[in-house]
């Protein structure tokens, strides 16, 4: 029993927070230099939202334990009767909206959502497009009437794993999934074993790049049976422009690989793409797409602006980017669904105000004249 | 001159010493998507070119007069004498290869002329083309040196030619032809001016064309001379960098024009006719000396930007030009020094007379700072911190602001002690980074918003500001604990000047760094996203925290506290400077050369100042307390 007392009282104590905040610090400080040769998911992922990391060969904890623990900390040094005075106020509300800070960070970790909406202008989208995860979608083309899609996530998209499912009769078995690839033509007539893009090229795998958005993933699979002679090795990298189309047992399909797609329960149409300059200069002054928000044939005209976002069904919309191409301008929303958005909100505010109600008890105190 | 005439001019130099009426500094132009005074036009391209802001002997010629010449002066100078802009020595050339390079002598002020800079230029052009296309990180310094130079003495070209379609230079001798043109024989008229009287002059050419040589009469020979003196003109039409001339229609969005750019006659409006004739007039004065003409010309100029008010106000345009020869933050640091320097003194002589002296210096140089930054709001029309230039002049004002308070407070001298060596520094620094360029730039997309740069730029500047004030509290309290020791009520109040000093940039840290990730959720959806600038703001949060905390739990006593707050110091300018160094993130905006090495003697400087600091005041009050007992 006192032994358990002994360790709840050390986890009130603000010793074990200074400790905690100290490897907190390392941890920034560490993840901001990796900047400099890393890209920010990679950071991120290694550092920031990983449960441990390694460095040489110690495993040390990675920001989410740390920030657990903080909580922790905090919570029981919350619930301690010792703090709970009236000149103690200021300290109480502080330390509450700390806690509601960490737990809006947890939610945010666990629960929300990115990607990116791409939309030419003059066309509509109802999807959203993962910023770093791939997927392989399978798509049943026989019927005139409708197509039937089987999509393999990234996770399983590894090296060595088969792929089945009821909705078609051959296996797939990755041979390579390539994070950063280049195809090549050959300059030989390929092995028998290759079929469509791969009896032309190869993909050459490169180093991953520091900008995770330039990477171009590729994959590489082995079509297993068909029971003819499409059994082969195929390969499709991202933003193929001629789909694989494969025909078993009289059932026509396309394999595509493509960023993982999300499916909202409405769908955009870009109008126009603008981009105002600074006048007689090449610094840009705003950006903003006007749009369609189709909802049950339903087209509201609403418009997107760098700041000023468009907020429908718990997505969030914002102006992120934009391509310039021969064919028009294409506008590149970011789309976000977090349902912690609101704690960074609230915990500030009453940080703030716990912040002001401690000073005003303690300032008198502490700029007191040297004559007192 | 009669007396009437004398009293009229002698009035008008009179009032315009003292009315501040509408000058030609003041005329609007567009550069880098600003309408700016003429005179910031001016600055900025003589910076670019000397290295300061106004030239001094040697680099115009002495019969001009005075030590210091204005750039508007400059300006003004080369556009209506652009042939003898030789006589301005304004190419500041620092580095000895490229004076070498060039064939120049070596001059101990390190100033040449045009003409010697484009005789260099002319055997390294294709070097030049060369290392135009290459990448800007491959460059060598003194590759960097070539293309600036390259690129000053092209503008300089531009800057001296922007005027000359508008110089009259060219003689009507010919009695028909001048008063088909509807002037009288012997005028001189400009470019412009045949220009606009092409419908008349134009039949006259065809037919010159048509006629055989031996038929040509007078006129004819006049008209072919005229012609080829336009020509000769013509060749100057690439100047376009003096954009003075407003669109015809009043649209934000539309471009202005040099007067180059409206010469071939097809896109030219009414109202920029009526600019470009008034500059004529303007010109025409300006050679004949005639200063009614001038200051007639400059009061249809202001009537003519009347319907233009609502891209720019003429009363801004006066201030922007009152505020760059005003020199406000170096008035408010000569103020600090005075301040700093009366302290001093009272502490051997006179303690409460000359530090109440000191405290006014102090207040004035407060006054002249905290005016700069109002009139910088004014002129741009956006909060007071956007750059990083800015950032460091309102950090300044924050620490002064605090020292006030602090020296209200207790009445001794430690308040205008931290307080003017804060002003001081940051004043020095902010010069530097003024030299870089123009202060006064707009902003990119991102940051094109006053609703957040108002609250979070603000906020989170203000947290600089003041952990620099909390962090040299901790310098002071580290000196008094060495000077004297025993003092201990003393440093008792110092302590707890500097933990309330501590929790009062807590507040704004926090609340600023929060209010930051607000802004990135509002514009980007993300809250956090552990970018660079994020968190080197959380890592001053941190840190204060943590040192709240370990005073809390004991872990480090006062005189710990003032060696945390000390290295207080390093982690706020690490995050507010060394992260541009990383060169990566969304706030990597204020890039500045040398940046690397000023930091690194900062931090070895505070790091010795602390530590050293430390260990000789504990071993001294070690020393104090065996006494005692």
């Amino acid at each position: 029993m006192t032994t358990i007392n002994y360790f709840f009282k050390i986890l009130k104590t603000p010793k074990l927070f200074v400790f905690t905040i100290i490897w907190m610090m390392v941890l920034v400080v560490l993840g901001t230099l990796a900047q400099k040769n890393m890209g920010l998911f990679a950071v991120q992922e290694k550092y920031f939202s990983s449960w441990i990391f390694w460095f040489w060969h110690i495993p040390l904890p990675g920001a989410r334990p740390t920030m657990i623990f903080m909580l922790i900390n905090l919570s029981f040094f919350f619930f301690n009767k010792s703090l709970w005075k009236i000149n103690k106020m200021g300290i109480i509300i502080l330390h509450l909206g700390g806690i509601l800070l960490l737990i809006g960070g947890g939610l945010t970790a666990i629960f929300s959502s990115e990607g990116n909406m791409v939309i030419n202008e003059g066309e509509e989208s109802n999807y959203v497009e993962d910023y770093h995860y791939m997927e392989l979608a399978i798509i049943n083309t026989t019927s005139n009437d409708f197509d039937t899609y089987t999509i393999f996530d990234y996770n399983v998209l590894k090296r060595n794993n088969i792929l089945i499912h009821e909705n078609f009769r051959f296996e797939i078995e990755i041979l390579h999934y390539i994070k950063n690839c280049k195809p090549i033509r050959r300059s030989t007539p390929s092995e028998v074993q290759y079929r469509g893009m791969m009896k032309n090229f190869m993909l050459s795998d490169l180093a991953p790049l520091k900008e995770e958005n330039l990477n171009r993933p590729g994959i590489i699979f082995n079509l297993l049976n068909t029971g003819s002679r499409v059994d082969g090795i195929y390969g499709l990298f991202l933003g193929q422009t001629v789909p694989q189309k494969i025909t078993v047992e009289d059932q026509d399909y396309i394999i595509v690989f493509r960023k993982k797609r999300t499916y909202l329960p409405f769908s955009i149409e870009l109008i126009d793409f603008k981009k105002v300059m600074h006048s007689g200069t090449d610094i840009p002054k705003s950006y903003s797409s006007e749009i369609n928000l189709i909802e049950s044939d339903i087209k509201k005209h609403l418009l997107i602006k760098m700041n000023e976002p468009l907020r429908h069904k718990g997505y969030t919309f914002y102006q992120s980017s934009f391509i310039e191409g021969p064919d028009g301008e294409t506008t590149v929303l970011a789309a976000v669904k977090n349902y912690g958005q609101l704690f960074p909100y609230i915990s500030s505010i009453i940080m703030c105000i716990g912040l002001l109600i401690h000073l005003v008890i303690k300032l008198p105190k502490l700029i007191k004249s040297r004559n007192v | 001159m009669n007396c009437f005439q004398k009293f009229i001019i002698a009035s008008i130099i009179i009032s315009g010493l003292f009315s501040q009426d509408f000058e030609f500094r003041n005329i609007p132009i567009q550069e880098n998507g600003r309408i700016k005074p003429l005179d910031s036009f001016a600055r900025n391209h003589l910076l670019a070119m000397y290295s300061k802001r106004s030239l001094k002997t040697p680099a115009f010629p002495d019969n001009i007069g005075g030590k210091k010449m204005l750039a508007i002066d400059w300006l003004l100078d080369i556009v209506i004498y652009p042939n003898d802009a030789d006589k301005y020595k304004v190419f500041n050339i620092r580095n000895p290869e490229v004076v070498g390079s060039l064939g120049l002598k070596w001059d101990p002020k390190h100033l040449y002329n045009r003409t010697d800079v484009l005789i260099g230029l002319q055997h390294q052009l294709d070097y030049i083309g060369k290392i135009q296309s290459t990448l800007a990180d491959e460059l060598t310094s003194f590759d960097r040196d070539m293309l600036n130079l390259y690129s000053n003495v092209i503008h300089f070209q531009d800057l001296c030619f922007s005027f000359s379609c508008l110089l009259p230079v060219i003689k009507i001798e010919n009695e028909n032809l001048a008063s088909l043109m509807g002037i009288g024989q012997g005028t001189m008229v400009s470019y412009f001016e045949i220009m606009k009287q092409a419908d008349t002059i134009n039949p006259l050419i065809e037919k010159l064309v048509e006629k055989n040589k031996n038929d040509q009469n007078e006129l004819d020979l006049e008209l072919s001379r005229i012609l080829h003196e336009l020509n000769e003109i013509n060749q100057d039409k690439f100047a376009h960098l003096l954009k003075i001339i407003p669109p015809e229609d009043n649209n934000s969005e539309k471009k202005w024009v040099a007067p180059w750019e409206l010469m071939d006659g097809w896109k030219i409006g009414e109202k920029q006719i009526t600019f470009l004739n008034i500059l004529s007039n303007y010109i025409r004065a300006k050679l004949n000396g005639d200063i009614i003409s001038e200051q007639n010309a400059l009061i249809e100029y202001k009537e003519a930007l009347i319907p233009y008010q609502n891209l720019f106000k003429t009363k801004n345009l006066k201030l922007e030009t009152w505020y760059n020869s005003a020199n406000l933050f170096v008035k408010s640091t000569l103020f600090y020094i005075l301040a700093f320097f009366l302290l001093t003194i009272s502490w051997m002589v006179k303690p409460a007379l000359l530090r109440k002296i000191a405290f006014s210096s102090f207040i004035i140089g407060i006054a002249f700072h905290f005016y700069g930054i109002y009139l910088r709001i004014i002129i741009m029309q956006r909060p007071p911190v956007s750059t990083l230039y800015e950032s460091i002049i309102f950090v300044g004002l924050i620490g002064v602001i605090c020292a006030t308070f602090l020296e209200r407070n207790r009445k001794d001298g430690i308040g205008l002690f931290a307080g003017s060596i804060c002003g001081i520094v940051l004043h020095y620094i902010g010069f530097g980074y003024a030299n870089d360029g123009d202060t006064l730039g707009m902003l990119v997309a991102v940051l094109n918003s006053n609703f957040w740069l108002a609250t979070h730029v603000t906020t989170i500047t203000t947290g600089y500001g003041t952990s620099l004030f909390a962090g040299v509290l901790g310098h002071i309290y580290l000196l008094q604990s060495i000077r004297n020791p025993s003092n201990q009520t003393y440093l008792k109040t110092i302590n707890s000047n500097m933990f309330g000093a501590t929790l009062f940039a807590l507040f704004f840290t926090l609340f600023g760094t929060i209010l930051g990730g607000i802004w990135a959720d509002q514009s980007w959806g993300r809250f956090w996203g552990w970018d660079p600038k994020e968190n080197g703001a959380l890592l001053i949060v941190m840190w204060q925290i943590m040192m709240i905390h370990m005073r809390i739990s004991g872990y480090v006593k006062p005189l710990g506290f003032a060696l945390g707050m000390v290295i207080n110091n390093i982690v706020v300018v690490l995050a507010w400077f060394g992260v541009n160094l990383l060169n990566v993130g969304l706030h990597s905006y204020g890039f500045a050369s040398g940046i690397a090495r000023n930091l690194t003697l900062f931090i070895l400087f505070e790091l010795i100042f602390g530590l050293s600091a430390y260990y000789w005041s504990r071993s001294k009050r070690n020393k104090y307390n065996i006494m005692q007992t």
